[in-house]
């Protein structure tokens, strides 16, 4: 047992030595928390670390901005679009080579996307965002051209990761559907990203990238990108803590605020794209024969009832007590991130907690107070317990959802809290038998799709509110295929404003995102958005590429001004410390053990003596 | 004589016959009875899942697969279009081929996905259940042996308080003690994952820091697990030592220790073999709680994932390696009984 001990105490002492050797390289350190990689096929995968890992692969046609995600050049270096906005040409950029060598032209552009025009599960991930492409072509190495049947409002931006033709045109349709895209036999995946893939499998716990120092847009300042995916939290954030790793994201409010103390850690809550809202059953029904379905409460699926209810909601002692202090009170479902989209209700609209106006509204709307002090349906049968549904997986969930009961009932509207795991309540969700859940979105830099889900259309698809309005969907095809950017945005608010207006959701918070770097190693990560915004997980790879070690931070890129996480934080760099004491601390642990062990031992065997004298 | 002798040879050589006999039509029963379990296994594990809340389309694809068309590709592909029986049917010919399906949440092989998960599993809840084992039988032999005495109670005091933590509790005060460090003693042990980043596994460097990186999680573990066997030991050779025979071996003059190790031990080994057969069987259904804690991605993971989506390949998979895991270890405890004790047999 005793020599179990020191084998053991010896392991980390020989791990130690070996890190040391490999200090020359720069190694960027990445912990997530929460869903992992599902596949590093850009074809296949749904979750947001995967777009990570493809993003660092592969490039994309365009690229995104800092400050606000407006298209930016990438792989093309321009685009024009016909009068009729039915064709796009996009000018692509001469010169990038794929990590094999093999040159990147726009054939490799026209086929990536024809595979998704053309394919099988390929379509399942893209084809939305090309849908009414009738054609793509490379009629030179340097163009491409897309034809539509109608103008599509959210071109250019199109997120699909460019794959290498001479490579994919291996895979057939048949094998698809299982194909890895992963390193094999020690060889790196092919992409002309800023990083390669070198080991890493979907659903693996590390990922290891290298840097090309061949990309294009010039070699990145850290040698390697190691993620390591997290499953608890207070594990993660004592690796940061220790300097396992160097970053973490996907951490609470609360642990933001704590890392806050720490002398050479930066933590912020980075607003992220996304909203939580509070959603009602606006009307299910089974859409082939547009009978209703499920049985919500016919209260809900008034929009006076629902809208009464926005202002029975205490936003700001949500996000202080249920996030924490992490977000801000929501409003429509485009986060003010997407400053062009964003509709910002007026003073005179906006909802403010004031129960007395949500009764009020009430009582005008016809669901007055009974003699049991509980409020009627306008006709005066009582309105019955609202069913509320929170899900299991999530505190925020939960606990938003029993701050709702306690307003409701403030309001004189009983309710009852049951809790779903989020399978259990997209079960739910489609039947129709609820009345109102909790849930969040992420949207998009360009809020279609978004805007879709609330449309007559997406009933039964990926509406959750069951959501109908004929206006409301005249103005979502209008600014669909709109050409005219300043009319488009103001289709967009309008749309909002009737979303306000009839709350099928009320938005009660834009969500934001843990994350705490280690400053006394890295610097010149830029939030998107600029200012506000997340370091990692953005949209595009900007910070692997443009980060830089603290030693080599004295000038961060100059597009990055202003905002950006500088070198300024010169820590002491505790690291350093603990490693070269390490040793010494471990020595002298072993001994302490040693002679605890050998001194239990001694007791032991004078106890025995004892008791066989017994 | 030798006709006296001759009756008693033929009807030894007869016994060792129907001895030998017997055991095979034993064998053969309890082989056909654990066959017969995997089977039905197999069966409520394909409508089991079914039956569960969840259209892995629309779980998965939130977000993603917005219009109908999207939908109707992935269905198709990953075979969620078909009619149940069909899907049924499919199922029952690709595991009779050992083909376990493609993964809807991975899209990667199933049987790739277990094989892959399986070993830090093994690792991590293998290595616990054999330290458990051999440090609990020891200190429920001491603690027995010496009833009421000061070790007895030390070690059963504390092997009842380890075992009532929660295992996520446990493992994290590991963490915050050991992986992070406090006071002056420094954080020697890392907080989680299997092994470092950048190390290849199978190396010697790559083992030597696995077993670095499992050291929490298996001292979590073997100390959750400990009270288990340590408790079950003493208490049947507690029944034991009122038994007449080992006075008989005190009156031959044997030393305490013999008394205790050849005749005592012996027969109280029994009741411990069960349990410690019954949790070899478990070692592949992982432990859920402690991969968490550690990030170590085994089965026990694996597993909850799946159940989120609901990924009924995995699930299926998952549940087939758990239950065969379980149904063998029964079946070896069996046989191993049938032939140390004949009366099992009949």
């Amino acid at each position: 047992m005793a020599l179990g001990l020191v084998l053991g105490s010896l392991l980390p002492a020989m791990a130690l030595g070996s890190t040391a050797q490999a200090k020359d390289k720069v190694v960027f350190h990445v912990g997530i928390l929460g869903e992992g990689v599902d596949s590093l096929n850009p074809f296949l995968g749904f979750q947001a670390p995967s777009y990570e890992m493809w993003g660092l692969t592969y490039d994309y046609l365009v690229g995104y901005s800092m400050t606000d995600m407006s298209p930016e050049p990438d792989l093309a270096t321009k685009w024009k679009t016909s009068a009729d906005g039915r064709t796009w040409t996009f000018t692509v950029r001469s010169g990038v080579k794929f990590s094999d060598g093999v040159p990147l032209t726009a054939k490799d552009v026209a086929y990536t996307y024809n595979r998704v025009l053309h394919g099988t599960v390929e379509q399942s991930n893209w084809l939305s965002y090309l849908t009414g492409v009738t054609s793509v072509t490379a009629p030179n190495d340097t163009t491409v051209v897309m034809k539509l049947k109608k103008p599509i409002a959210t071109l250019p931006l199109l997120p699909i990761p460019i794959v290498p033709e001479h490579i994919w045109k291996n895979v057939s349709e048949k094998d698809i559907k299982s194909y890895a895209a992963e390193p094999s036999g020690g060889k790196p995946v092919v992409g002309s990203g800023p990083f390669r893939l070198v080991q890493g499998t979907a659903d693996g716990s590390t990922f290891k990238f290298e840097a090309n120092p061949d990309y294009w847009g010039g070699a990145p300042h850290v040698d390697e990108v190691i993620f390591q995916f997290y499953k608890n939290d207070d594990a993660a954030v004592q690796a940061l803590i220790k300097g396992e790793i160097d970053f973490v994201e996907g951490i609470t409010a609360l642990e933001v605020k704590s890392l806050q103390g720490q002398p050479s850690i930066t933590a912020h809550n980075g607003n992220s794209p996304g909203f939580d809202e509070i959603a009602f059953n606006a009307g299910s029904i089974d859409v082939k024969t547009g009978k209703p379905i499920g049985n919500p409460n016919p209260a809900v699926l008034d929009p006076k009832f629902r809208h009464a209810l926005g202002y029975a909601l205490d936003l700001p002692t949500l996000i202080k007590k249920v996030y924490q202090g992490g977000g801000l009170p929501g409003t429509t479902i485009v986060p003010p991130n997407y400053k062009a989209y964003h509709w910002e209700p007026p003073a005179d609209q906006k909802f403010t907690f004031d129960l007395a106006k949500a009764g009020q509204l009430l009582d005008e709307a016809g669901y007055k107070k009974g003699s049991d002090g509980l409020r009627t349906l306008p006709d005066g049968s009582p309105i019955g317990t609202l069913r509320l549904a929170a899900r299991s997986d999530s505190p925020t969930s939960l606990h938003t959802m029993d701050y709702f009961k306690q307003w409701l009932s403030d309001l004189g509207i009983k309710s009852d809290v049951s809790t779903y795991s989020s399978s259990q309540l997209t079960g739910v969700i489609y039947k129709g038998n609820f009345d109102a859940f909790q849930w969040g979105w992420y949207v998009e830099p360009d809020p279609d799709s978004m805007l879709s889900y609330m449309t007559c259309g997406q009933r039964n698809g990926s509406s959750d509110s069951w959501y109908c309005n004929k206006a409301y969907d005249k103005l979502y095809n209008k600014q669909h295929v709109s050409t005219d950017q300043t009319q488009r945005e103001a289709e967009i608010k309008q749309m909002q404003e009737i979303l306000y207006r009839d709350s099928p959701y009320l938005v009660t918070a834009y969500s934001s995102i843990g994350e705490a770097v280690r400053s006394d190693r890295f610097a010149c990560l830029v939030p998107q958005p600029n200012p506000g915004g997340v370091w990692l997980e953005q949209y595009g790879v900007y910070n692997y590429i443009h980060m830089k070690p603290v030693s080599e931070a004295s000038n961060c890129d100059s597009a990055t001004a202003g905002g950006e996480l500088s070198g300024a934080v010169k820590a002491t760099s505790s690291s350093d410390s603990s490693s070269s004491t390490g040793p010494f601390l471990i020595g002298a642990g072993v001994v302490v053990v040693l002679l605890l062990v050998a001194g239990g031992i001694t007791m032991m065997r004078r106890r025995t003596t004892v008791g066989d004298r017994e | 004589m030798s006709l006296v002798a001759d009756p008693g040879l033929v009807s030894e050589s007869e016994d060792v016959q129907t001895r030998t006999r017997g055991y095979a039509s034993y064998l053969g029963l309890k082989v056909l009875g654990a066959i017969g379990s995997l089977m039905f296994m197999l069966v409520v594990n394909f409508f089991l899942f079914r039956v569960l809340p969840g259209d892995p389309a629309r779980t998965l694809g939130r977000g993603r697969l917005t219009t109908d068309a999207q939908k109707a590709a992935f269905n198709k592909a990953y075979g969620l279009n078909q009619p149940l029986p069909e899907q049924f049917w499919t199922f029952l010919k690709n595991t009779a081929h050992g083909d376990l399906g493609i993964s809807i949440q991975y899209r990667v092989p199933v049987s790739h996905l277990i094989w892959e998960r399986l070993w830090p599993t093994v690792l991590l809840v293998g290595t616990s259940t054999i330290l458990a084992t051999v440090i609990g039988v020891y200190l429920g032999i001491r603690g027995a042996w010496k009833r009421g005495g000061r070790f007895d109670k030390i070690s059963t005091s504390l092997s009842l308080t380890l075992y009532s933590m929660p295992e996520w509790w446990l493992g994290l005060m590991l963490i915050a003690g050991l992986g992070v460090g406090f006071w002056f003693v420094p954080g020697i042990f890392p907080t989680g994952g299997l092994h470092s980043p950048d190390v290849n596994p199978s190396s010697l460097h790559g083992i030597l820091d696995t077993t670095w990186h499992l050291v929490l999680p298996v001292t979590t573990l073997t100390l959750a697990y400990l009270a288990d066997y340590s408790l079950i030991m003493r208490s049947s050779l507690l029944d034991e030592l009122g038994e007449d025979y080992l006075l008989t071996a005190r009156a031959k003059g044997l030393r305490d220790v013999q008394v205790r190790n050849r005749h005592a031990v012996r027969n109280a080994m029994l009741p411990t073999t069960t349990i410690i057969a019954l949790n070899i069987g478990f070692v592949v259904s992982g432990a859920i709680t402690v991969e968490t804690v550690f990030s170590i991605p085994g089965l026990g993971l694996l597993s909850i994932d799946a159940l989120q989506a609901p990924d009924f390949w995995v699930l299926q998979g998952f549940f087939l390696v758990a239950s065969a895991g379980v149904i063998l270890a029964n079946l070896v405890a069996n046989l191993i009984y049938g032939w140390l004790d004949p009366r099992v047999r009949t």
